[in-house]
């Protein structure tokens, strides 16, 4: 009986450790190790010799390649003069992160360590903003993939998160046949991405697509929504709304459902308006919920690769290509080290994204909690 | 106005009349949501030509279905589809349990218990790592002779000399560290992996394709699952050690039943992303463990993707998945519920 | 009776023991108990008629013949993969012969030349001269047997053409002049407007290839031995010249009399249309001459096929001008027309691992000799689904096939003589083999050229920045290794 107790006592002091080793250590290995070795093999040149790969270091050549040398067009665009729009919505978007770092200063708890990560958010966004006004707002300016997953990302999951959050705001009103809704809403969902990408495909088809007929009343059979850069994009950004969009639906109506009418009834009561409940009652409790949601969709928003690679193969041009296709067509043709240097860019740029959308939003987020 | 149509009753509800505008925006996303699925299944019952000539929406009025995709995907193929279907279900259900169980467990460690590992142990960790990697892959050393040799230096180190280092990271940055995880593209991380199994001999082997799937998903799991676990009141858990209650215990009898709604929200999401997992089953497997996914994929021929066929096993896909889903249903709404109100 | 007993069970057992001793002589196969694991593409064509024939050549040889197969574009990928790394749990490859030099400069590959020269069933000399000599060898040895014969044609409306009193188009002017003279008219029937001409431009698909079946009659007239894609001395792309502009030029013009969206169309759509009856013309590999005698084609018996389409001014390589025709120039020229079939793609053959067992290695050679003789061969070409395209010289021979299959005797004869005068012809163009030529075609050459198509890029950048890339790949690979692997490829 006491050696029982020990034992379970000994594992008892373990357990700390036994919760949380096994799923470190999984992710530890598979995560860390590839990508260690990717970096290797980002920083070489690999080639096939029997028997095995041959890996010749190369240093920074394939992202050299990347930002500066032949690809540069592939992954950063075409770069050409900055209009006056551009500088303008630069000098605005400037302006408003001196504010917010300004903003931190004042208050009350700062330190130095805040203020670098603060003004090397501020740069990465500047960085990133710059070359999206160069591409997409100059005449002859032409955007890269980098700059093209960032459309898909940010416009696509905004257009994702507003719809998802009108259709809950819709449905929590008790209305006849709101289960039913809720279950069709979720459909989408559960189609594998790649068979959404063709279900799309055919879809948007000119010819024998259902929509075509439409097309073809409305005049538009000479056009092709394919050939067009930006119809290319929607296309793509619609097969991704609609496979998302539940997602979203699904959280923020389970969330909304949470509050109570009384409170709303309160506020009335005090002569709240419609617009006034949403904004002091129901979005504080949205908050940290949509900030999650719209975290993890960034974050799988910048791997989309099914629907531009099967709608249009990344084309017409280079146009609908994201950041993930791009590794991937080159990791097909076995440019495996050109292939690692996309995917760690991509890392890069991701984690810097997601990393400033949880800072700038944190405030919010805590604020809400309490 | 708001004020008078909501002095008489509860805020939200909503008579017909006034709700017309709202069904009619709901049927209008309904139609959106069901149509392409209804596409989908029309066409599998096309005839090539029906397909290629146009677009025919109703069957026995605009066109004459045929079973033909059908029985090319269910019987002549039977041995290509049906082996995959098996697979996808064994994978998919077997990868899921595990990675909700390690992930919770993680989920639960992070929410109650504070490490403290210290960046100086971490910071070794890496070199190692990176060390081990090079000797391997650039010298050519036994993988075996490396592995342990880097192992016990760590060990050495953690036993020794990591006093003498204080700083170290919190529980926050352990978990934003593996949520960091999903960020990889899977391209980016598939040769690696595949060369790993090669060399251990494990390739297309269930194992090798269920260990590859948990370690891609725990990150979520243990994501999701601390939100969850948030919100089970302390004083439930104290009460129990109290009585003497071990740790596991308490993990087991209190907080895992308690938890069940955002365990099958969690349940179902991985079961979802394992489930339609393409790039990795690729590399991974050959003809034990292929799955349905590259099925689809396949069905894009040099002649041009055949509609028909790939309609039949998108559906195919769609059912099973579905089913699990209407049964998990209750518990997914609820168990959203339970975590969305804290984040 | 004791004795008679006796004398009986003696003689059973030994005429039981005689049987016994026999029956592995008489039963036993030569591979009895072998499996041979093939790579090939997963789809109902080219697997199918493998899967099909397995079982047949399991009784005759008694080996199981496991056909696996992969998503297309996933094929050179896993092949890599499993041979560099030592997997080696791939046999036999059924795949694109272009990848192949990617694959014999390892040495994953066997040398099948002493077993083809050992091989009577397999009548090499019926097959094709440019398959047996160029797409299946290099640097002089046999790698790969055919299985199925690959190259570029152009197809016609015959009821259109002969209504207007046209002859097919033997040039491209001629090409688009046809393409633009049909444009708008209903050709199916349907009341709808149709097109002149549908080829596949859709990207990271098979565009790559057709501008190069545009491309060829400029550049290759010396022979398949001269090449298209590089200049046999000093591996200087051949892109940057007049010709390439003129072929880009026709390519752009083509888009006009198409559909809308026929940049992004990939054969699978283009060949829809072209049996719904929506083109004139179009461009494509043999597949639509089986294709349009399916069941539910607007098109049977007004399919017509035509060798490629040629060009009477060609480059001059040394000044990159073009010059018209002339006997020195261009020896082959049929009418003052210089004609280089595309033999794009190059027709799946299959090879063998190097590194399998010596009896899987035989099995799989035996294999795919069986299914290239001409009792399977011959009947495989004929059907559509299978994939499979002539190759055999028999197979033009005896029309019984094809009209057993379906082709009316005109159709028949014009399908086959087209296929005919495209395989007969000595300038027939090889596809590109050297070493990463996934990379020249496919994320350079095919991703400038859809830039170009789709009005990002002018011409002129475009044909720099194929060059440049181009070179920059070479210069990567080492240019001499390239230029030795290029040359062995053409037969030097």
């Amino acid at each position: 009986m006491s050696a029982n107790i020990s034992f379970e006592e000994k594992l008892d002091k373990q357990a700390p450790a036994v919760f949380i080793m096994p799923a470190v250590l999984i992710v530890l290995f598979f995560s860390i190790f590839p990508l260690i070795v990717s970096l290797f093999i980002a920083l070489s040149r690999l080639k096939f010799i029997k028997g095995g790969v041959q890996l010749k270091f190369i240093g920074w050549l394939n992202f050299k390649k990347l930002l500066f040398g032949s690809q540069q067009y592939h992954f950063l665009g075409k770069f050409d003069q900055l209009t006056a729009i551009g500088f303008i919505i630069l000098g605005l978007f400037v302006l408003a992160m001196i504010l917010w770092l300004f903003r931190y200063i004042k208050s009350k708890h700062f330190n130095f360590l805040g203020i670098v990560g603060r003004v090397v958010i501020a740069s990465g966004l500047f960085f990133l903003l710059l070359i999206t006004l160069i591409n997409l707002t100059t005449p002859k300016g032409l955007p890269g993939t980098l700059v093209v997953t960032l459309i898909y990302v940010v416009l696509g999951v905004l257009i994702q998160f507003l719809i998802g959050l009108g259709l809950a705001l819709l449905c929590v009103k008790k209305i006849k046949g709101r289960s039913f809704f809720r279950l069709v809403f979720f459909i989408p969902m559960m189609i594998t991405p790649v068979g959404i990408a063709y279900l799309f495909r055919m879809l948007t088809d000119m010819s024998k697509g259902p929509f075509s007929p439409i097309i073809m009343w409305l005049g538009y059979e000479e056009a092709s929504w394919a050939v067009i850069p930006w119809g290319a994009r929607i296309a793509v950004m619609i097969g991704d709304a609609w496979q998302w969009i539940p997602f979203m639906f699904i959280v923020l109506l389970a969330g909304l459902e949470s509050l109570s009418s009384e409170q709303k009834e309160a506020a009335i009561m005090d002569g709240a308006g419609g617009w006034e409940i949403f904004r002091d009652i129901t979005w504080p409790t949205l908050l940290p919920v949509s900030a999650t949601i719209v975290l993890i969709r960034l974050i799988e928003a910048f791997k989309i690769i099914d629907l531009p690679n099967v709608m249009t193969n990344g084309g017409p041009g280079i146009a609908t290509e994201s950041l993930s296709l791009h590794s991937y067509f080159n990791w097909r043709t076995l440019d495996l080290s050109g292939s690692a240097a996309v995917g760690y860019l991509l890392m890069i740029v991701a984690v810097f994204v997601c990393l400033s959308f949880v800072n700038l939003l944190k405030n919010k987020v805590d604020l809400a909690h309490k | 106005m708001w004020k008078i149509l909501n002095k008489k009753k509860k805020y939200d509800d909503i008579s017909y009349l006034e709700g017309s505008p709202i069904y009619l925006i709901l049927g209008l996303w309904a139609f959106i949501c069901l149509f392409p699925i209804y596409w989908v299944v029309i066409t599998s019952f096309k005839e090539a030509y029906v397909v290629n000539d146009g677009p025919f929406y109703i069957p026995f009025v605009d066109f004459q279905p045929s079973l033909h995709a059908w029985e090319f995907v269910l019987m002549q193929e039977s041995v290509n589809t049906l082996r995959p279907f098996y697979n996808t279900i064994i994978i998919s259900i077997i990868s899921a349990l595990i990675a909700v169980f390690i992930g919770s467990m993680a989920g639960y460690a992070l929410v109650r218990i504070s490490y403290r590992p210290k960046i100086a142990s971490i910071m070794c960790f890496l070199l190692l790592l990176a060390g081990s990697v090079f000797l391997i892959v650039k010298l050519k050393i036994d993988f075996r002779i490396t592995l342990i040799s880097s192992i016990s230096i760590f060990v050495l180190f953690l036993l020794t000399l990591s006093r003498k280092f204080k700083s170290s990271l919190g529980n926050n940055d352990i978990g934003f560290w593996m949520i960091s995880q999903r960020i990889l593209p899977p391209v980016v991380v598939v040769i690696p992996i595949y060369i790993f199994f090669q060399q251990l001999g494990m390739l297309d082997t269930y194992p090798a394709m269920i260990i590859t799937y948990v370690a891609i998903n725990i990150p979520i799991v243990v994501w999701l699952m601390r939100d969850f676990f948030y919100n089970i009141p302390i004083d439930l858990e104290e009460n129990a050690a109290l009585d003497g209650a071990s740790r596991f215990r308490i993990f087991t009898t209190i907080v895992l039943p308690l938890s069940k709604p955002g365990l099958s929200a969690t349940f179902m999401l991985v079961l979802i992303l394992c489930w339609n997992e393409y790039l990795l089953s690729l590399f991974i497997s050959l003809t034990d463990t292929q799955t349905l996914p590259l099925m689809i994929a396949s069905m894009n021929t040099t002649r041009g993707p055949q509609w028909w066929y790939m309609s039949v096993i998108i559906i195919i896909m769609i059912i099973p998945v579905t089913m699990v889903a209407l049964f998990l249903y209750r518990f997914i709404v609820k168990g959203l519920l339970v975590g969305a109100i804290k984040g | 009776m004791k004795s008679i007993n006796s004398l009986f069970s003696k003689v059973m057992i030994l005429s039981l023991g005689i049987i016994f001793l026999l029956t592995p002589s008489v039963f036993s196969k030569k591979y009895d108990g072998v499996t041979v694991n093939i790579l090939t593409m997963e789809a109902p064509q080219i697997k199918g008629p493998m899967v099909k024939r397995a079982p047949d050549f399991k009784k005759l040889t008694g080996a199981n013949i496991n056909v696996i197969g992969v998503p297309f574009s996933d094929i050179y990928p896993k092949m890599e993969s499993d041979f560099a790394t030592g997997t080696n749990s791939i046999d036999g490859a059924v795949f694109a012969p272009q990848w192949m030099v990617d694959f014999i400069e390892p040495g994953y590959f066997e040398d099948l030349t002493p077993r083809i020269k050992a091989d009577a069933a397999i009548v090499w000399d019926d097959i094709g001269y440019f398959f047996r000599s160029f797409s299946s060898t290099y640097a002089g040895k046999v790698y790969t047997i055919p299985l199925d014969g690959d190259f570029h044609m152009i197809y016609y409306r015959t009821d259109l053409l002969e209504a207007a009193g046209i002859a097919p188009p033997t040039t491209w002017e001629e090409y688009t002049y046809i393409a633009s003279r049909f444009h708008g008219q209903d050709m199916n029937g349907d009341g709808t407007p149709d097109y002149g001409s549908c080829i596949s431009k859709k990207r990271n698909a098979q565009a790559y290839w057709m501008i190069h079946s545009i491309v060829g009659g400029f550049i290759q007239t010396k022979g398949t031995g001269q090449g298209v894609f590089f200049d046999t001395k000093t591996m200087k792309p051949l892109v940057n010249n007049a010709a390439f502009s003129r072929a880009l030029d026709i390519y752009k013009e083509t888009t006009k009399y198409a559909p809308a969206d026929e940049i992004n169309l990939d054969v699978g759509d283009t060949r829809g249309l072209w049996t719904s009856g929506r083109c004139a013309l179009t461009l494509d590999w043999g597949d639509i001459g089986t294709l349009a005698i399916e069941k539910g084609s607007k098109v049977n018996g007004k399919t017509g096929a035509s060798i490629l389409p040629g060009s009477r001014l060609v480059l001059d390589r040394s000044s990159g001008e073009l010059v018209p025709c002339n006997t020195a120039r261009c020896p082959y020229a049929v009418n003052g027309v210089n004609h280089a079939p595309f033999a794009a793609f190059g027709g799946w053959s299959g090879a063998v691992n190097v590194s399998a067992d010596s009896k899987v290695k035989d099995a799989a050679y035996d294999f795919f000799s069986f299914m290239a003789q001409a009792k399977q061969s011959n009947e495989d070409v004929t059907i559509g689904i299978t994939g499979m395209n002539p190759y055999r010289v028999s197979q033009f021979e005896s029309i019984n096939n094809w009209t057993g299959a379906g082709f009316t005797k005109a159709a028949a004869s014009n399908y086959l003589g087209a296929i005919k005068a495209s395989l007969d012809s000595p300038n027939m163009i090889l596809d590109l083999r050297v070493p990463k030529n996934q990379r020249y075609q496919q994320v350079v050459l095919d991703t400038e050229v859809h830039r170009f198509i789709s009005g990002e890029i002018s011409k002129e950048e475009a044909m720099e920045r194929i060059e440049e890339g181009w070179e920059e790949i070479t210069e990567e690979m080492g240019r001499d290794e390239q230029l030795s692997a290029y040359r062995n490829t053409l037969g030097y």
